[in-house]
C-alpha cells in the first residue's frame, strides 16, 4: 500500500533507506521528492550523484539516477543537459564534491549558466570516509583529520560556496542557501531551482546537514549545531 | 574523392561523418586541431561543442552526453591521457559508449609535443581497470579516417570505452586522403541513463560479478572485433611485429628487403586490445625470428610477450622512447641483425 | 622524392611544405609530409619532410632535396646530407659552404622582402627536380593564401613576383 506521506517519485523497493540515523539526507531528499510530484517532472528528471554518502541514493528515487566520480557529478551533468536539454538534470553533490575535488568544475558551470541544478550538502566533514575536514569545516573543529582542531592558518579559511558563486554567476542564476532544520523553507528553495533550471539558467542551493556519526554528537547536540551552523552560514537566497 | 587535410582534421571530418553530436575537448598539442576542426565543421550543422576547463571534465562531459543517448566524442594526449583516465574507467564500469581519439607524444611528464608510441600502456590499462577497452592503432591518413568513424559503431554496438590510438606524427600530417562521396549511414543510438547506475558496490563478489560478466561480453565479441594486417608473411622467416605508423615504415623496409631477397614479413596487430592472438600465432609458425619495433621502452612488446608466449622463437626488441624510425634505418637494423 | 626543408619558426618553412605538397595533389600525385617543430612560437626549430610520388610515409634519413634556410638549421640536417643529396641555401643563409658537399645551389633574394624568400627557395626546388610545374605551384599558392591575397594585394603582388 502506497504511503501518503512518501514522495510518489520514491522508490519503495530500497526503503528504509542506508544512511545513518540522524543523517540529514532522509530529509534533503524526501521534500526533494516532495517538489518533484508537485512539478510532476518525474518523467523527466535525471539524477547524478558524486561519490560520498550521496552515492548512496543511486536507487533512491523511481526515475534515473547514475552516480558518477568524486568531484565530476557537475561536468556530466553539463555534458548530459547539452545533449539533451529537455531532461532536467539535477546533481546531488557533498562539501568534498563540491568545494574541493569538484569546485573548479563546479566554478566553470556557474561561469557558463549552464542549466543544471546542484544541491550540495554540506555537513562539514567528509562522511564516507570517516570524518575528514572538508572546505566547509569550521575553525577548532574536531575531525579525523584534524584531531586537535582545525587550524585555519595551515588548512585554510572556512568556505563560503554560495557567497563565491553569487560574485560570479549570471543575472538570473539562482543561488540559496538552506537547512534541514527547515525543511519547509528548503523545499521551497528547491522548487525555485528547478523552475531556474526550465528558464535555462544555472541554480545551485547548498544545504546545511547534520552529520551526527562523525560529529559524535546525540541528538540535542546535533540540533544545537546545527543552528550555530546556521548562524556561521547564512541563511537565505543569496541571488 | 581525394582530399587533402591534416590528420587532426581527418579525425573531426570522420567524427561528423560518422553522426558524432558533441565534442568535448581540452586544447593540447598534437591533437588541438581536432577541435578547432570539429568547432567550424559543428557550427556549419547544429552540432555542439564545448571547450572545457579540464580533460576531466571533458571526458565526464562525453559520459553524460552518452547517457542521455547523443554519440559524443573527445580527443587529447600524454599528460591528458593520464587525466582522461578517471572518465574512461567510468565508462568502463557503466559500460558506456566513450569515444576518444588519443594522439600519443613524448613522456613522461610534460615530455615533448612530437611523436611517440608510449601511450599504449595507458590506452588499454590507464585506469583502476581491467584493460576492457576496444583500441585500434592507425598507420597513417586514411586509417585515421576508417577507424575514427568505426570507433563509434563499435562503441555504440559494443558498448565498451573505444579509443582510436593515433600520434602527433599522424596528427599533424598533411596528405591525401579518400573520403566517400555518399553520406554514410549515422551511429544508431539510444539514452542510457534509463533506470537506476551505479559504478560503487559493497561487497567484493558484488563487483566481481559485474566484471566477470564484461570481460565474458568481451572475449565473445572479440572475434568480430578483432583486425590485423599481414604484409608479405608468406614464407616469411622473419617476422617484424609493429603497429600504427611504425608499421608503415616497416612496410617500406619489408619491400627493400624483400628485394635483396630476405625472406621477411610484417605482422601489424590493428587492434591492440583485443589483440589478434591466434592470427599471430599462425603466422609465426614457420618464422625463425620476431623482431619488435616500437617508439617506445616496450609498452607493444610487453603485449605480444604476454599474448603470444609459448611461441618458442627468439625475440629480438628495438625500442626507441619516443622517437620515429625511418623505411632506411629498420632495413639497416634488420640487417645487422641478421648477419 | 624526398624532400626536406628547415629552418626557424617564423621562415616559412612549414608554408612552403604545404604549398609544394598541395601543388603535387592537384597534379594527382601521392603526397605526404610530416612537420617538425618545438614549442616556440617563433624561433626554434622548424622541418619539413615531404615525400613525393611514393609511400605513405614521409620520414627519411637522406633527403633528396634539402632546403635551408638559415644557418642555425645545418647542424641539425647534416644526418639527412648523402652523397646524392642537392642543396639549396636560401637567401638569409650566410655560409657559403657546408664541409664534405659539393651539390650547393645558392637563391638570392634579390630586392624582394625576406618574407616571400621561401617562395623563391620553392621556385628553386623545382627549377632542380620538375617534379611539379610552375603554373600548379601559383595555383598553390593562391589557394593556400586565399583569404590574404584578398585582404592585401600586396601580398599577392609580392608572393607572385617570387615565382617569376
Amino acid at each position: 500500500m502506497e504511503n501518503p506521506r512518501f514522495p510518489k517519485c520514491f522508490k519503495i523497493s530500497s526503503k528504509p533507506h542506508k544512511f545513518c540515523p540522524g543523517c540529514g539526507y532522509g530529509i534533503i531528499l524526501k521534500n526533494l521528492g516532495w517538489v518533484i510530484d508537485e512539478l510532476e517532472i518525474q518523467k523527466e528528471i535525471i539524477l547524478l550523484t558524486d561519490i560520498g554518502c550521496n552515492l548512496l541514493s543511486w536507487d533512491f528515487f523511481d526515475f534515473p539516477t547514475a552516480q558518477t566520480h568524486h568531484g565530476r557529478t557537475v561536468s556530466t551533468a553539463v555534458g548530459f543537459k547539452m545533449a539533451n536539454p529537455q531532461k532536467t538534470v539535477v546533481c546531488l553533490i557533498g562539501d568534498g564534491g563540491g568545494y574541493a575535488i569538484g569546485l573548479q568544475n563546479l566554478i566553470h558551470a556557474c561561469l557558463r549558466n549552464s542549466p543544471i541544478t546542484v544541491i550540495l550538502v554540506n555537513n562539514t566533514n567528509y562522511g564516507m570516509t570517516g570524518g575528514q575536514f572538508a572546505p566547509t569545516t569550521v575553525d577548532k573543529q574536531i575531525t579525523d583529520s584534524t584531531p586537535f582542531g582545525k587550524d585555519p592558518k595551515i588548512l585554510g579559511k572556512t568556505f563560503k560556496g554560495p557567497e563565491l558563486l553569487k560574485g560570479i554567476a549570471w543575472e538570473k542564476a539562482y543561488i540559496a542557501r538552506g537547512s534541514t532544520l527547515k525543511p519547509e523553507i528548503l523545499k521551497n528553495y528547491f522548487k525555485i531551482a528547478l523552475e531556474s533550471q526550465k528558464r535555462g539558467d544555472f541554480s545551485f542551493v547548498e544545504v546545511i546537514s547534520a552529520c551526527p556519526l562523525n560529529w559524535e554528537t546525540d541528538a540535542k547536540e546535533t540540533l544545537e549545531r546545527l543552528e550555530k551552523l546556521e548562524e556561521f552560514f547564512s541563511q537565505g537566497e543569496l541571488k | 574523392m581525394k582530399k587533402f587535410a591534416m590528420g587532426n582534421e581527418i579525425l573531426a571530418q570522420a567524427a561528423f561523418d560518422a553522426g558524432a553530436k558533441i565534442m568535448f575537448g581540452y586544447p593540447i598539442t598534437p591533437t588541438t586541431e581536432v577541435l578547432s576542426t570539429w568547432i567550424k565543421l559543428a557550427e556549419k550543422s547544429g552540432r555542439k561543442y564545448l571547450q572545457t576547463e579540464d580533460e576531466m571534465a571533458a571526458g565526464f562531459g562525453v559520459c553524460g552526453a552518452v547517457l542521455a543517448g547523443v554519440p559524443a566524442f573527445t580527443a587529447t594526449a600524454g599528460p591528458g591521457t593520464i587525466l582522461m583516465q578517471d572518465p574512461l574507467v567510468m565508462a568502463e564500469a557503466l559500460r558506456l559508449p566513450f569515444v576518444v581519439f588519443i594522439g600519443q607524444r613524448g613522456g613522461p611528464s610534460t615530455g615533448q609535443v612530437v611523436y611517440s608510441q608510449q601511450e599504449v600502456n595507458l590506452a588499454i590499462y590507464g585506469g583502476n581497470n581491467e584493460g576492457l577497452r576496444i583500441v585500434y592503432s592507425s598507420s597513417g591518413l586514411q586509417d585515421l579516417y576508417t577507424y575514427g568513424i568505426k570507433a563509434f559503431n563499435v562503441a555504440w554496438k559494443y558498448r565498451f570505452p573505444t579509443i582510436l590510438l593515433y600520434d602527433g606524427y599522424q596528427g599533424k600530417m598533411k596528405g591525401v586522403v579518400e573520403i566517400p562521396d555518399k553520406k554514410l549511414k549515422e551511429v544508431k543510438t539510444e539514452p542510457i541513463l534509463t533506470k537506476n547506475m551505479r559504478n560503487t558496490y559493497n561487497l567484493e563478489e558484488e563487483l566481481a560479478e559485474e566484471v566477470l560478466k564484461a570481460k565474458d561480453e568481451f572475449e565473445k565479441n572479440s572475434k568480430e572485433l578483432i583486425e590485423y594486417e599481414e604484409f608479405q608473411t608468406e614464407k616469411a622467416e622473419v617476422l617484424i611485429f609493429a603497429h600504427g605508423i611504425v608499421s608503415s615504415a616497416v612496410k617500406e623496409a619489408v619491400k627493400s628487403l624483400r628485394k635483396k631477397k630476405i625472406p621477411i614479413g610484417l605482422f601489424r596487430p590493428i587492434t591492440l586490445s583485443p589483440f589478434p592472438i591466434k592470427k599471430a600465432a599462425l603466422v609465426l609458425q614457420k618464422a625463425k625470428q620476431i623482431i619488435v619495433f616500437e617508439s617506445s621502452l616496450g609498452q607493444f612488446s610487453r603485449i605480444i610477450k604476454e599474448k603470444i608466449y609459448w611461441v618458442n622463437i627468439p625475440l629480438v626488441e628495438v625500442f626507441k622512447p619516443g622517437v620515429g624510425f625511418t623505411p632506411e634505418e629498420i632495413e639497416k637494423t634488420v640487417l645487422s641483425l641478421l648477419t | 622524392m624526398k624532400i626536406l626543408l628547415t629552418g626557424e619558426g617564423g621562415q616559412g618553412v612549414q608554408v612552403a611544405g604545404e604549398i609544394l605538397a598541395l601543388a603535387a595533389f592537384f597534379e594527382n600525385k601521392k603526397v605526404s609530409l610530416i612537420p617538425n617543430f618545438g614549442v616556440e612560437q617563433r624561433g626554434g626549430v622548424s622541418l619539413v619532410f615531404l615525400e613525393i610520388g611514393e609511400n605513405g610515409y614521409p620520414k627519411f634519413d637522406q633527403a633528396d632535396i634539402l632546403a635551408i634556410f638559415c644557418d642555425r638549421a645545418i647542424e641539425r640536417i647534416k644526418k639527412h646530407i648523402g652523397k646524392d643529396t642537392k642543396i639549396i641555401l636560401g637567401p638569409a643563409v650566410i655560409s657559403k659552404k657546408i664541409p664534405g658537399v659539393s651539390n650547393l645551389f645558392r637563391v638570392e633574394g634579390g630586392n624582394l622582402p625576406a618574407k616571400v624568400w621561401n617562395i623563391l627557395v620553392l621556385k628553386e626546388i623545382i627549377r632542380l627536380t620538375k617534379i611539379v610545374k610552375i603554373e600548379t605551384l601559383k595555383k598553390a599558392l593562391e589557394k593556400k593564401f586565399k583569404e590574404k591575397f584578398k585582404e592585401n594585394p600586396e601580398i599577392k603582388r609580392i608572393n607572385l613576383k617570387a615565382l617569376e
